[in-house]
């Protein structure tokens, strides 16, 4: 629509297209991982897009690292509140 | 000297005596058509060049001198004068040769003629509509309310508008309306009869009268032989004779119904008097077809007609969205005239008050625009060339959700900050820096596009504030929700206009500092958000979701003991829950997150509001509290969250919802309204704790409507699904239903091309459609039961999905065994994710 750029969104999707091949010869557990991981990166498509940054998967490559640091934080505190 | 009062109804070039013909609906009751000496001027400069290139400058004054020398040798009167003017894109005024030409009605033929002859000059001025010239020159536009002083021949001697656009109570015009309508859609079956109303507007004592005029069509809608179109024409001559309207309100008047009249009126030699100046030919326009933001529009031909108004319901933009009143409004803010602004896109009426505010402050307004976009480096492109901040939201169910809505933001961006085309550029002193941009805004003078609106935005704002004010039984109301539904449109397309680059004054660099003070607003708008302790949601464009942490739901409220399935049972509905050890767990971990904290009501949220005001330097305003909301995923992936797909209850019991099925055009209207009807049922659920409940009547009510689809006992109506084709029937690869439909209509003589819109009903068999306009009706015992099935189940999933967490699989194997009387296996219900933590 008028755009000179590709949007984060479709950054975002020609990026994922680019790992098929590697996703292909994953088995199938670590490709249900993977997904998992670019799901997670795709929520924070806005501030992907706000950030322009030069080389998009680089931020893609946080904001998956970012979910997974959330999870660890989670896990760390149902630990820490379970009862002994 | 005689002197006049009254509105304004038409003025355009008189053909046969030159100078404008006027029309004016006099305070006397009468209609006057008036004559007004007009001359009008157009502009030529030199080739644009760089001003300070000598020999193109000189070649520049040559040419402007042969175009002098062949204006003098031609027999149209006018007068050439030198003289030096501001181009908005160039800093300094430039030397241009004035035309004045006597007549109006020449100036159009002289221009293509000088157009040819002189490609490489620089025309301004050029194509302006009448009306838009006049309106500059004596402040009139349409509808306006005017002092008229006349010669004893009717020439006008002076005239002065005694009202302003801007006024939000004008003195309402005694317009007299004559509305003509088939019987029925003449796309679907050859209407039998014409249905006329005539009505006059602030009554003027006249009253409402009915006529029925009986047609004789052959089965293809062409006219059969016979005195009936004589005895038509006959008639409908008189009755426009004796009522005289202003306004011809048809439908399909444009595509079908003026052109079959015409027509028959020329065939049968008798003349039908459409236009009330009998001078004037009707003016035909042919169809066309553009594509314009990702969809391919078909316009179909228009018929315009002189000293009076023919508006087409079903061929004028946006009529269902505001009415008569939204098309007058339209186009009493714009200048614009009322036949034009009926049909043309709000888009054409914001560039026509741009025109307007140009020709009066005295700058030349482009024939072609020749400016480009200036050269920037890769890294300033990816970061200017984005559009409005739209965040994913988290999915789920949220309870007491806030959204605040920046009040028309864009165009309220424009105004503040004095966005336009002349005003952004490179750095240089006195200029503001655009955040996050390398463009600078000078605020030193007023810019044009921010002039054209303030008093637009103004009236809006005014309007609404009135509109809360009114008592809900006021008649005004409904003409002020439709004022404002106009004014949003004009708005909203001021916009797009600015990064348009055939917009007569549009640069893209003022379009991208416009989204890039959207995007920094609604930051701020997040962090204060965020720093006065509330959750942010969700973030689109101009507006903000925000909660009190805790206020979301947990995944398993469905399961909550007591909740769902005991209601279900109560209900006869056969259930047998399995105890799941990992549900019971997450239950148990819900119990903290179902104490929130509360938004304290309107009254609440009201700091956040102010101090969003003085952050951002904008206004916002709540658009409600949801008593809950939902936040649907993607359809393909339900892990990843979508911007634009969720619906929520507001405290007052009102319904939103955006994306789903129920707004969505092509839906057939019995999916969307059973959609629409489980969602009224949850609205009645009261607080989110209380939706389960509602089950039981949400399944009594699905079983119900998949019984009237399986015994055949709906309307064909009801099944109709309405398409739009992308493209030409032949360049289809594998033909979609749409384009199957269209093929029948074809070979049955009725082709459809790209734009137009396809209805038919899914059939069981070859070719699986059968088209809603095709002569024969369809046979209802062979409709696609299953498709519809499944369509109805995808629909009603969308919404039980988040607050119930019933997918489509559970609903269906839910209502399938209910059907069967077999109770069911629920341990491995899935319940809706969330990712929120």
């Amino acid at each position: 629509m008028g755009r000179t750029l590709p949007s984060a969104t479709q950054a975002f999707l020609q990026e994922q297209e680019a790992f098929t091949r590697f996703r292909r010869a994953l088995r199938r557990s670590d490709q249900v991982a993977l997904d998992d991981l670019f799901a997670s990166a795709r929520q924070h498509l806005a501030a992907a897009s706000y950030a322009s940054h030069a080389l998009p998967f680089e931020v893609f490559l946080l904001a998956m690292l970012l979910e997974e640091h959330k999870q660890v934080m989670l896990l760390r505190r149902l630990l820490e509140e379970a009862p002994h | 000297m005689p002197e006049l009062t009254g509105w304004l109804l038409d003025l355009y070039a008189d053909p046969q005596q030159g100078g404008l013909a006027l029309w004016l609906l006099g305070d006397d009751g009468q209609r006057h058509r008036l004559q007004q000496a007009f001359p009008v001027k157009f502009f030529a400069a030199g080739p644009h060049q760089s001003p300070v290139d000598a020999e193109a400058a000189s070649t520049g004054l040559r040419r402007l001198r042969q175009l002098w020398l062949r204006l003098r040798r031609q027999p149209v009167p006018l007068k050439l004068s030198r003289d030096a003017r501001r181009d908005l894109f160039l800093p300094e005024p430039i030397p241009v040769l004035c035309v004045e030409v006597a007549q109006p009605s020449d100036q159009p033929e002289l221009f293509a003629q000088v157009s040819r002859e002189f490609p490489d000059l620089a025309f301004y001025d050029a194509d302006l509509p009448l009306p838009l010239r006049h309106a500059a020159a004596y402040g009139t536009f349409p509808l306006a309310y005017l002092r008229v002083t006349t010669d004893d021949e009717h020439n006008i001697q002076a005239i002065e508008a005694l009202d302003s656009p801007w006024e939000l109570d004008p003195p309402p015009a005694p317009l007299r309306i004559l509305s003509i309508e088939p019987e029925c859609d003449p796309r679907h079956a050859p209407p039998r009869f014409l249905r006329l109303h005539f009505q006059a507007m602030a009554s003027g004592g006249l009253r409402p009268q009915t006529y029925r005029l009986p047609l004789e069509l052959d089965a293809a809608g062409k006219p059969t032989g016979g005195s009936w179109a004589r005895r038509l024409l006959a008639n409908l001559a008189a009755i426009l004779r004796r009522h005289d309207p202003d306004v011809l309100l048809t439908g399909w008047g444009d595509t079908w119904l003026l052109p079959l009249l015409l027509d028959l009126s020329e065939a049968h030699h008798m003349p039908l008097p459409l236009n009330r100046d009998p001078t004037c030919e009707i003016t035909r326009k042919r169809e066309f077809t553009y594509f314009s933001y990702g969809q391919v529009i078909h316009r179909g031909q228009q018929v315009l007609l002189s000293g009076r108004w023919h508006i087409d319901l079903y061929n004028a933009m946006l009529y269902h969205d505001y009415g008569l009143e939204g098309v007058l409004e339209m186009s009493r803010v714009s200048g614009a005239p009322v036949q034009a602004s009926a049909r043309l896109s709000p888009g054409s009426g914001i560039s026509a008050m741009q025109i307007v505010t140009a020709l009066r402050g005295g700058v030349l307004v482009p024939w072609h625009k020749q400016q480009a976009e200036d050269l920037k480096s890769a890294l300033d492109l990816i970061h200017a060339d984005q559009g409005g901040m739209v965040y994913q939201p988290i999915p789920g169910l949220h309870r007491e959700v806030a959204e605040i809505d920046f009040i028309s933001m864009y165009p309220g961006i424009m105004t503040r900050f004095n966005i336009s085309p002349e005003t952004v550029g490179p750095e240089r002193p006195h200029a503001e820096r655009v955040p996050a941009l390398n463009l600078w805004i000078d605020r030193q003078e007023m810019g044009l596009v921010p002039r054209t609106l303030e008093p637009l935005l103004d009236k809006r704002i005014a309007l609404k504030r009135e509109l809360l004010e009114l008592p809900s039984w006021d008649p005004r109301r409904r003409q002020y929700k439709a004022r404002a539904s106009a004014h949003k449109w004009l708005l909203v397309t001021c916009f797009g206009y600015l990064g348009y680059k055939n917009a007569r004054f549009g640069r893209i660099e003022a379009h991208e500092s416009v989204t890039a003070y959207g995007r920094e607003a609604l930051l701020l708008a997040k962090e204060v958000a965020e720093e006065m302790g509330y959750e942010v949601l969700h973030m689109y464009v101009d507006g903000l979701w925000v909660c009190r942490p805790g206020g979301s739901s947990h995944p398993s409220l469905s399961l909550q003991p007591g909740g769902l399935w005991s209601e279900a049972q109560r209900a006869g509905i056969p259930t047998r829950l399995q105890a799941n050890p990992a549900n019971g767990a997450k239950t148990a971990e819900a119990g903290p997150h179902w104490t929130p904290q509360s938004l304290g009501g309107v009254s609440g949220v009201q700091p956040l509001l102010e101090e969003i005001s003085r952050r951002t330097n904008l206004p916002i305003s709540l658009e409600g509290i949801y008593r809950w909301v939902a936040f649907l995923p993607s359809r393909v992936d339900e892990r990843v969250p979508v911007p634009n797909r969720y619906f929520g209850v507001f405290q007052d019991g009102s319904l939103k919802m955006r994306g789903i099925e129920a707004r969505r055009r092509d839906t057939p209207p019995f999916i969307a309204e059973t959609q629409l009807a489980i969602l009224e049922l949850l609205a009645q659920a009261g607080e989110a704790e209380d939706l389960p409940g509602c089950l039981p009547q949400v399944l009594q009510l699905l079983r119900r409507r998949l019984q009237d689809l399986r015994l055949h006992r709906l309307p064909a109506e009801a099944l109709l699904v309405s398409q739009k084709l992308s493209r030409e029937l032949e360049k289809y690869r594998s033909p979609s239903p749409a384009a199957r439909a269209a093929a029948q209509l074809a070979r049955a003589g009725k082709p459809l091309g790209p734009g137009q819109l396809v209805r038919f009903i899914y059939m069981r068999g070859q070719p699986g459609v059968h088209a809603w306009d095709l002569p024969e009706p369809p046979n209802l015992q062979g409709v696609d039961v299953p498709r519809y099935r499944t369509l109805l189940l995808r629909a009603a999933s969308s919404i039980t999905h988040q607050p119930l967490g019933l997918s489509e699989a559970v609903l269906t194997q839910w209502l399938n065994a209910a059907a069967a009387g077999v109770p069911l296996q629920l341990a491995s219900i899935s319940t809706p994710r969330s990712s929120h933590c």
